[in-house]
C-alpha cells in the first residue's frame, strides 16, 4: 500500500499526535534489544487505549498491511523487529494500572506497564508479581505475555503463563476479545495458555489481569564460590535431589563476575571460577531448615566461600549484580551476543565443557550467566566488531543454540524465537510439528498480517533447507541490514 | 565512513559503542515518561547520534528536536548498567546542533532572551524588580484574570509563572564578602553566589554562609558578577560556557581556598566538570582539574564536617527531592539526606518516582514548556502524596519549578535553610 | 455404540490408525479409562472408538532432571507409582479410579493441589498429539523451561477429545514432601474464605486450601517437619486442629468424593469464581438446590475459587442453570447422570467462542473428533449468538 495513504488513514483514525511518520523517528524503531537486525517501518503508531489499538489494526487489516506490536523493545530475538512497509504499534502509552484487588490477589493493568511497576503498585498490599525477568525494570507486561518471560525466581514460581488470569486481545482483524477469565476454570481450549508465548503473532494484548502472590514471609540468599563450574553444577543437582525447590538458583562464571563487578560492584569474589546464587523463600521455619541444608551441600561439593546476604540491602545488591549481568558485559567487551538455550539440568556440565571447546575453536571468549535450576543457559559471546570478529561470533552463538537442542534441550528458554531463531526451528521441530503450529496461527491470523515472519520459519526467509548460519534472505534482498 | 557531525568535538565512537540498546534507562527518562516515544528516550537519542555519526541521518532540525528536548537530567547515566557516558555525548552533540541547525526565528529570539537575562544578576535584578511591581501591583492578577496569559506563547507563560514570590529585602540583600567563624577556622571556603541564585535566593545564600560559619568555616563570597557558565554549557553554547569557566576559576584562585562550595546543584556540577571541559586547552587543563577537585556541594561538605554547632529540633515531615544535577551528575544522594536526618525531630519521607526529573533541568522549563509542565505536575503530585510540611531540594531550578506546581501551602526550601533554622532554633519558614 | 475399537499401543500405530481410516471411519470418539466418559457433553454416535489405554507406560524417567515422559493412556496412579521420592504434583479425584494422564489433560481436571501447583496445564512441559489425518505433532520438550514455538499442550487442555488425540506427555515433577499435615479449621464458607485469605497473606504457603461444609477449612501443609509444624502452629492459632493421619486421609477422601461420587444418578459440576465470590456462589447454588429438592455436596478451593458441586435427588437442571447464571462459561458438567438427556450442559459461550471454532476448524476440518462434546460452543456460528467479535 502507498505509504502516504496509509499514514493518512492512520492519522485519520488515531489523530496526528499518535502517528509518527518522519524518517528520523522511524529509524529509532528499526530494531529492538537485538540490534543485529534492522528494518525501518512505514509508520509507528502510539495508541492511547484499546479502541485506538483496534482502530489501528483495522486500518492494517483492511489494507493487508502487516503490523508489529512493540512494548519496551527489550526483546532479544528480534520479535519487535518491524516488517518492511508495515506498521509498528507501540503500547507505550497504555501504561495505567487499572485496578488492584488485594483480596483476590490480582490486578488489571494495561500492556505498557513495566513488570516492576506492577509489583510497585501492589507492594502496599504485601503482594507482588512473581515473574522477574532481569529486564523487569523496563520490559512491559505485554512483552512478558508475548514472550512468556521468566526470570530467576521461575524455578519455584513458574513463568508468565502461570501468573495471568485474563487478557484482552485485539485480534488481527481488529476485533476485540478476551481470553481466560476473571475466574479460574474457564471452559474450552486453553487459548489463554496458547496465546502466552506467541511472540506477538496472534494478536495485540491490550489489558491483562495478573495474578499476584503474597510476599514470602522469609527470604535467605547465599552466594557460594566454587573452584570450577562443574562443582557448582553438581551442587545444584544435589540441592534438587535433596527435595529442595529453591526460589532461585543462578550461576555466573569468572568472566561474567568480572563484568558485573566492573558495572555495579555487587560484592562477588573476583577470583573465583564460578559463583552460585541460591535463594530460598517461604515460611520462616521452612526456609531456615532448608537453608542449613543448602549450605551443607555447598560445602560438601567443595565451595571455597559461602557468603550469606545478611540484610535485605545486601540481598538486593546480589540481585542487582546478577540482573545487570547482560548489559554489564558491555564493560569488558566492545560487542557481544546474548544466547539463550536450555539443556536438561543434568547435562549442564557437559554443555559448559562443550561451549568452552567451541569458544576455543573460534578463538573467542564466552561469559556464562545462567538460571542453573532449570538448565537455562545465557552464554554471552564476546567479540569485537572493530577486529572483524562479528561473523565468527555469530557462528559460535548459533552453534551453542544448536548444541542445546542436540543435548535434548531447547532453542530458547525465555528470549523467544522471533526473527533470530525462526530459521533454526527445524532443528528442534519437524515439518509436521511446524505445520501444526501454523494451524494455530492461521486460526487467529488467517491473512498473515500479525508480526509475519517471526517465530515460525518461512521458505521466503529461510530458503528450502533452513539453517542458522546462512545469510538471512531478507538481508540478501536488501530488506534488512545486519551489522 | 562519512559523518554528519562537524569536526569540533563530535561524540566519541567508543562512548556511542558502549550502548547495548538494552533500554534499562527508559523508565528513568522524564521525556520518555511523558511521551512514550523512542526518540524522546536516552536509548533513542543515542541511537540517533550513532546514526548521525555514521552519516546515515543528517544533523538537521528533525534530529536537533530530539536533542533539544533532552532535559540533561542524567537520570539515564545513573540507570545505565553498561556505563554509557551520556553526559559526554549530550555535551558534545548540543553544540553541534547549536552550530549546524538553523532554528526558527521565534526560537532564536526566545533563547537569546533567556541567555541575555539569566547569567547577568544585574539585568535579572532589574527584570525581577519589574516583575515585583507586576506581581504586587495587581497587574499579575489582572493579566491572569483576563486570560491574557493563555494567549501568550507557552514559553513566555512558563517564564512568567516561574517568577518566585520575591521580597524587596531578599532582592536587595547582598552577601558579605567575608564571614568568619565564631572560633578557630577549620577550613577556608569559597561560596559561589550564583547569578540567578543571587537574585532569587538571597535567603539561601545567607543561610549557607551562616551555617558554614557556624560549622567553623571562614567563608568567602567573591563579589564579582560571575556566572559559572552552567546554563550555557547545558544548552550547548560552548564558547560562552568555556569563557565563563576560565573567568570563574580565575576569580576563585585569588582567594586561595580549601574548598569551593556551591549550593545550586546545576552550578556545582558544572564547576566539577571544568576539568573535563577544559581538558583540551593546554593552558588551562591543569588549573581546571585542580579547581574542580576542590568543589563540593554544600550538603556534601556538611556531611563531611563533624557537626560542631548544636542543632535544635525542627518538627517537620520533609519530602526531599533529588535534584538531577546533584543526584545524577554529582552522585550526591546520601549526603543531603544524612544532613537532614541529623536534625532532631525531622522526619524524612520517601517519595514515589524519586528518580524522575521535575522538569526544570537548566532552562528546560523555559524552552520545552509542555513536557516540563507535565513533569512538574507529576512531581508535585508525588510530593504531595506524602503530605509533607516542607519540600526540600538543593537546586534553584527545581525550587522554582516545584513551587510552581505544588500546593501553595507547602513551602519549598533548600536543605541548608533547614539546617540554618535548626542551628538558630527558629522556624524555617 | 460403535462396534469398532482401535487400541494402538504407540504413536506410530495411532498415526496409522488415524491416517488409514479417514474414509472408513470418518467419525471417532477418543476414550481413555472411561472415568470421564460423560464430562462436557454427550458424544454423538461415532464410527469407531480410539481407545488410548493401550498407549501405556513410562517412556523416560529422568529423576535428576525431575521430568517424566509417559504415553498418554498411562493411568496417573501408575506414573506416580514408578517415581522414586518424587511425584506429579497433581491430585484429581478420578486418579484413584485409573484415569489416564491424557484424559485428565483433555478434561482439564484437577484436585486440591491446584492451590500450589496448578493443574496439568501447569505441569506439562511437552506433548505429542495426533491429528485427524494422522499428522503427528510435538511441542515443548523435556526441559522445564522452553519457549520455542507455540504450546500445543495448552491448546489441548480442556479440548475434550475434539481436536485430536494426545499420544504422549512430558511432565515436570516435584519432590515428595518429607512431611504432610492437615489442619482443619471449622466454620462456614465466609469464615473459611477470610481465614484462607489471611493465611495466604501471611505467607503460610499451603499446598491445598479446601473448604467443605462438613470438614470446614482444610489446610494442607507440606515441607520439612520443622517447617510444617511451625506453620501448623500458626493455623492452630486461628482455631485449627491438626488432624491425625487417619482423619487427614478421611478428610481428603471426603473432598474427592464430591468430585467423583460413588452414588448413581449424581450430577457433578465444577465452576470457577473469584475467591471472594465463592461463599456467595455456594450459597446461591445451595438455595437453588433446596428449592429443587436436591441434596448438594460441595468442596471449594478457598484460594483458587474453584468449586466442585455434587447433586443427588431432585431437579438438577435448575441448579445448573443457577451456576450458569452466576459463573457463565466457567462451569463444566463433569457428570450429568441426574440431568435430562437434552438438558443444556454448557452455559453462555466465552467471549472468544469464534476463536474456539476457528481452532477446531483448522485442526479438525472434517469434524472427525468428539462431535457432541463442547457443543453447542463448537456448533456452527449461526446456532449460537456469539458475544465476541464486537469491534471496539
Ligand atoms: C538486559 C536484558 C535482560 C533480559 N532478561 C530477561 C530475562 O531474564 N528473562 C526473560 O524472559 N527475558 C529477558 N529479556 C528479554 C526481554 O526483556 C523480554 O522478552 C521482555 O518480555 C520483552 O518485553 P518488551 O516490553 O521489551 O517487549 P518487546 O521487545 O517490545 O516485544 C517483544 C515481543 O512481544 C511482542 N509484544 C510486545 N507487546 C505486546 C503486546 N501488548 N501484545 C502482543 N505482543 C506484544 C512484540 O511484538 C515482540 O514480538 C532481557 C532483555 C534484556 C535487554
Ligand atoms: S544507555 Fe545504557 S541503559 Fe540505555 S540503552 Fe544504552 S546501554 Fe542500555
Ligand atoms: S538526560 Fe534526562 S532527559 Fe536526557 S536522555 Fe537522559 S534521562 Fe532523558
Amino acid at each position: 500500500m502507498d505509504r502516504v495513504a496509509l499514514q493518512a488513514e492512520l492519522v485519520a483514525a488515531l489523530g496526528a499526535d499518535a502517528v509518527l511518520t518522519d524518517p528520523v523517528s522511524l529509524r529509532a524503531y528499526e530494531c529492538d534489544g537485538l540490534t543485529g537486525y534492522r528494518v525501518v517501518p512505514a509508520c509507528v503508531v502510539l495508541p492511547r487505549d484499546t479502541a485506538q489499538v483496534a482502530a489501528a489494526v483495522r486500518v492494517c487489516a483492511r489494507n493487508g498491511v502487516p503490523f508489529v506490536a512493540r512494548g519496551a523493545g527489550t526483546g532479544l530475538s528480534g520479535g519487535a523487529l518491524p516488517v518492511a512497509d508495515g506498521v509498528v504499534i507501540s503500547l507505550q502509552r497504555l501504561r495505567a494500572v487499572v485496578s488492584v484487588d488485594p483480596v483476590n490477589r490480582r490486578a488489571v493493568v494495561e500492556p505498557g506497564v513495566t513488570n516492576l511497576d506492577i509489583s510497585r503498585a501492589v507492594a502496599a498490599h504485601g503482594l507482588y508479581f512473581a515473574p522477574d525477568p532481569s529486564s523487569q525494570q523496563v520490559c512491559t507486561i505485554g512483552g512478558n505475555v508475548a514472550e512468556n518471560s521468566g526470570g530467576a525466581h521461575c524455578l519455584k514460581y513458574g513463568f508468565t503463563v502461570h501468573h495471568i488470569h485474563e487478557i484482552e486481545v485485539v485480534l488481527p482483524d481488529g476485533t476485540v476479545t478476551t481470553l481466560g477469565g476473571p475466574a479460574p476454570h474457564q471452559g474450552g481450549y486453553d487459548l489463554l495458555g496458547a496465546f502466552i508465548g506467541s511472540e506477538g503473532t496472534l494478536g495485540i494484548v491490550t489489558r491483562i489481569t495478573v495474578k499476584l502472590l503474597p510476599r514470602p514471609a522469609a527470604v535467605q540468599t547465599l552466594v557460594a564460590d566454587f573452584p570450577s563450574v562443574e562443582q557448582a553444577g553438581d551442587t545444584v543437582t544435589a540441592i534438587v535431589a535433596a527435595g529442595i525447590v529453591p526460589a532461585a538458583v543462578e550461576m555466573m562464571d569468572a568472566l561474567a563476575i568480572e563484568a558485573v563487578e566492573a558495572a555495579v560492584s555487587a560484592g562477588y569474589s573476583r577470583d573465583t571460577a564460578a559463583a552460585l546464587i541460591v535463594e530460598l523463600d517461604g515460611p520462616p521455619a521452612e526456609v531456615t531448615a532448608q537453608f542449613a541444608e543448602v549450605e551443607r551441600l555447598c560445602h560438601e561439593h567443595g565451595t571455597t566461600k559461602v557468603h550469606v546476604a545478611p540484610t535485605p540491602e545486601a540481598r538486593a545488591a546480589v540481585w542487582k549484580g546478577r540482573k545487570a549481568a547482560f548489559a554489564a558485559v558491555g564493560r569488558i567487551s566492545p560487542n557481544y551476543f546474548v544466547q539463550d538455550g536450555v539443556v536438561p539440568r543434568t547435562r549442564l556440565a557437559e554443555a559448559l565443557t562443550r561451549i568452552g571447546e567451541l569458544a576455543d575453536e573460534a578463538g573467542l571468549r564466552v561469559a556464562n550467566v545462567f538460571h542453573a535450576g532449570d538448565g537455562n543457559l545465557h552464554p554471552l559471546v564476546l567479540y569485537s566488531e572493530a577486529r572483524g570478529e562479528h561473523e565468527r561470533a555469530e557462528h559460535l552463538s548459533s552453534s551453542i543454540a544448536e548444541l542445546c537442542v542436540d543435548l535434548g534441550g531447547s532453542l530458547s528458554g525465555e528470549h523467544g524465537i522471533g526473527t533470530d531463531k525462526a530459521c533454526s526451528m527445524p532443528r528442534q521441530y519437524d515439518d509436521a510439528d511446524l505445520a501444526t503450529m501454523t494451524l494455530l496461527r492461521r486460526a487467529f491470523d488467517p491473512d498473515d498480517v500479525c508480526n509475519p515472519g517471526k517465530l515460525l520459519p518461512t521458505p521466503r526467509l529461510c530458503g528450502e533447507r533452513p539453517g542458522p548460519h546462512r545469510p538471512h534472505p531478507l538481508e540478501a534482498a536488501g530488506l534488512i541490514e545486519r551489522i | 565512513m562519512s559523518t554528519s557531525f562537524d569536526a569540533r568535538r563530535p561524540p566519541q565512537r567508543e562512548v556511542l559503542d558502549d550502548c547495548v540498546h538494552c533500554g534499562f534507562c527508559l523508565p528513568t527518562c522524564p521525556t520518555y515518561a511523558v511521551t512514550g516515544t523512542e526518540t524522546e528516550s536516552p536509548r533513542g537519542r543515542i541511537y540517533l547520534m550513532d546514526l548521525a555519526a555514521q552519516g546515515t541521518i543528517g544533523v538537521d532540525e528533525a534530529f536537533g528536536e530530539h536533542i533539544d528536548s533532552c532535559l540533561g537530567c542524567l537520570a539515564c547515566v545513573t540507570a545505565c548498567p553498561s556505563g554509557v557516558q551520556y553526559d559526554r555525548l549530550i555535551e558534545s552533540v548540543r553544540p553541534q546542533v547549536e552550530r549546524n541547525v538553523t532554528r526558527s526565528r521565534a526560537d532564536r529570539l526566545f533563547r537569546g532572551l533567556v541567555f541575555a537575562l539569566f547569567p547577568y544578576p544585574n539585568r535579572l535584578r532589574v527584570a525581577a524588580l519589574g516583575g515585583l511591581v507586576y506581581q504586587r501591583s495587581g497587574l499579575r492578577a489582572l493579566v491572569r484574570r483576563l486570560g491574557l496569559l493563555d494567549r501568550l506563547p507557552a514559553r513566555l507563560r512558563a517564564l512568567e509563572s516561574l517568577l518566585p514570590p520575591v521580597t524587596v529585602r531578599a532582592l536587595l540583600a547582598r552577601t558579605p564578602e567575608r564571614t568568619r567563624p565564631p572560633g578557630a577556622a577549620r577550613l577556608r571556603v569559597g561560596l559561589l553566589a550564583g547569578c540567578a541564585q543571587r537574585v532569587f535566593f538571597g535567603d539561601v545564600n545567607a543561610a549557607t554562609v551562616r551555617v558554614l560559619a557556624a560549622e567553623g568555616c571562614d567563608v568567602l563570597v567573591p563579589r564579582d558578577v560571575q556566572c559559572c557558565g552552567a546554563l550555557s554549557v547545558h544548552a550547548g553554547r560552548e564558547d560562552e560556557g568555556l569563557a565563563r569557566a576560565r573567568a570563574t576559576i580565575e576569580m576563585f584562585e585569588r582567594y586561595r581556598l580549601d574548598v569551593v562550595v556551591a549550593n545550586v546543584a546545576g552550578c556545582g556540577s558544572t564547576l566539577k566538570e571544568y576539568g573535563a571541559l577544559l581538558a583540551d586547552d593546554p593552558a588551562w587543563a591543569e588549573r581546571a582539574a585542580a579547581f574542580s577537585a576542590t568543589v563540593r556541594d554544600v550538603t556534601e561538605l556538611l556531611a563531611e564536617l563533624t557537626p560542631q554547632a548544636p542543632r535544635h529540633p525542627v518538627a517537620a515531615r520533609v519530602a526531599y527531592h533529588d535534584a538531577c544535577h546533584l543526584a545524577n551528575a554529582q552522585r550526591v544522594r546520601e549526603q543531603p539526606r544524612a544532613v537532614l536526618r541529623a536534625i532532631p525531630g525531622l522526619q524524612l519521607q520517601d517519595v514515589a518516582e524519586a528518580e524522575l526529573c521535575c522538569g526544570s533541568a537548566g532552562i528546560y522549563n523555559l524552552v520545552q514548556p509542555v513536557t516540563a509542565e507535565e513533569l512538574g505536575q507529576r512531581k508535585a503530585a508525588n510530593l504531595e502524596a506524602v503530605a509533607p510540611d516542607v519540600v526540600v531540594t538543593a537546586n534553584a531550578g527545581c525550587l522554582l519549578q516545584i513551587r510552581r506546581f505544588l500546593d501553595a501551602g507547602i513551602p519549598v526550601l533548600h536543605p541548608v535553610q533547614l539546617v540554618d533554622a535548626s542551628i538558630r532554633g527558629c522556624d524555617p519558614v | 455404540m460403535p462396534t469398532t475399537r482401535f487400541t494402538p499401543s504407540d504413536v506410530d500405530e495411532l498415526r496409522a490408525v488415524l491416517a488409514d481410516t479417514t474414509a472408513s471411519h470418518p467419525r471417532l470418539l477418543v476414550e481413555g479409562a472411561g472415568t470421564a466418559a460423560t464430562t462436557g457433553g454427550r458424544p454423538d454416535p461415532a464410527d469407531a472408538v480410539v481407545d488410548t489405554t493401550g498407549l501405556s507406560g513410562v517412556l523416560r524417567y529422568n529423576p535428576a532432571d525431575m521430568t517424566v515422559a509417559v504415553r498418554a493412556g498411562t493411568p496417573l496412579t501408575q506414573v506416580q507409582a514408578e517415581l522414586a521420592g518424587q511425584r506429579v504434583a497433581f491430585d484429581p479425584a478420578r486418579g484413584r479410579r485409573g484415569a489416564t494422564v491424557g484424559g485428565l489433560l483433555a478434561t482439564a481436571d484437577g484436585g486440591p493441589a491446584r492451590q500450589q501447583f496448578g493443574v496439568l496445564r501447569d505441569l506439562v512441559i511437552g506433548a505429542t498429539v495426533v491429528l485427524a489425518d494422522g499428522t503427528v505433532a510435538h511441542s515443548g520438550g523435556h526441559v522445564i523451561k522452553n519457549v520455542a514455538g507455540y504450546d500445543l499442550a495448552k491448546l489441548f487442555h480442556g479440548s475434550l477429545g475434539t481436536l485430536g488425540v494426545v499420544a504422549e506427555v512430558v511432565l515436570r515433577l516435584h519432590p515428595l514432601p518429607r512431611h504432610v499435615v492437615t489442619v482443619a479449621v471449622p466454620g462456614p464458607a465466609e469464615e473459611a474464605t477470610r481465614t484462607g485469605t489471611d493465611l495466604l497473606g501471611r505467607g503460610i504457603e499451603p499446598a491445598a486450601l479446601e473448604w467443605t461444609p462438613d470438614s470446614g477449612l482444610l489446610v494442607r501443609l507440606e515441607g520439612t517437619e520443622e517447617g510444617v509444624l511451625a506453620r501448623a502452629g500458626a493455623v492452630e492459632a486461628v482455631g485449627g486442629t491438626i488432624l491425625s493421619d487417619d482423619a487427614q486421609a478421611a478428610a481428603w477422601a471426603g473432598v474427592d468424593a464430591v468430585a467423583d461420587p460413588a452414588a448413581p444418578g449424581t450430577t457433578v459440576l465444577r465452576a470457577g469464581t473469584l475467591p471472594s465470590d465463592g461463599p456467595g456462589f455456594v450459597a446461591t447454588l445451595a438455595a437453588a438446590a433446596a428449592r429443587a429438592g436436591a441434596d448438594l455436596a460441595v468442596s471449594s478451593g478457598v484460594g483458587t475459587g474453584v468449586h466442585t458441586v455434587a447433586l443427588t435427588g431432585g431437579d438438577h437442571a435448575a441448579v445448573l442453570a443457577a451456576a450458569h447464571a452466576a459463573a457463565g462459561p466457567a462451569v463444566t458438567v463433569l457428570r450429568h447422570d441426574g440431568l435430562d438427556p437434552d438438558a443444556p450442559l454448557w452455559g453462555p459461550p466465552p467471549a472468544a467462542v469464534a476463536l474456539l471454532r476457528a481452532v477446531k476448524q483448522r485442526f479438525d476440518p472434517t469434524g472427525r473428533f468428539g462431535a457432541g462434546r463442547l457443543s453447542p460452543w463448537l456448533a456452527p456460528v449461526r446456532d449460537v449468538p456469539a458475544t465476541e467479535g464486537v469491534p471496539a
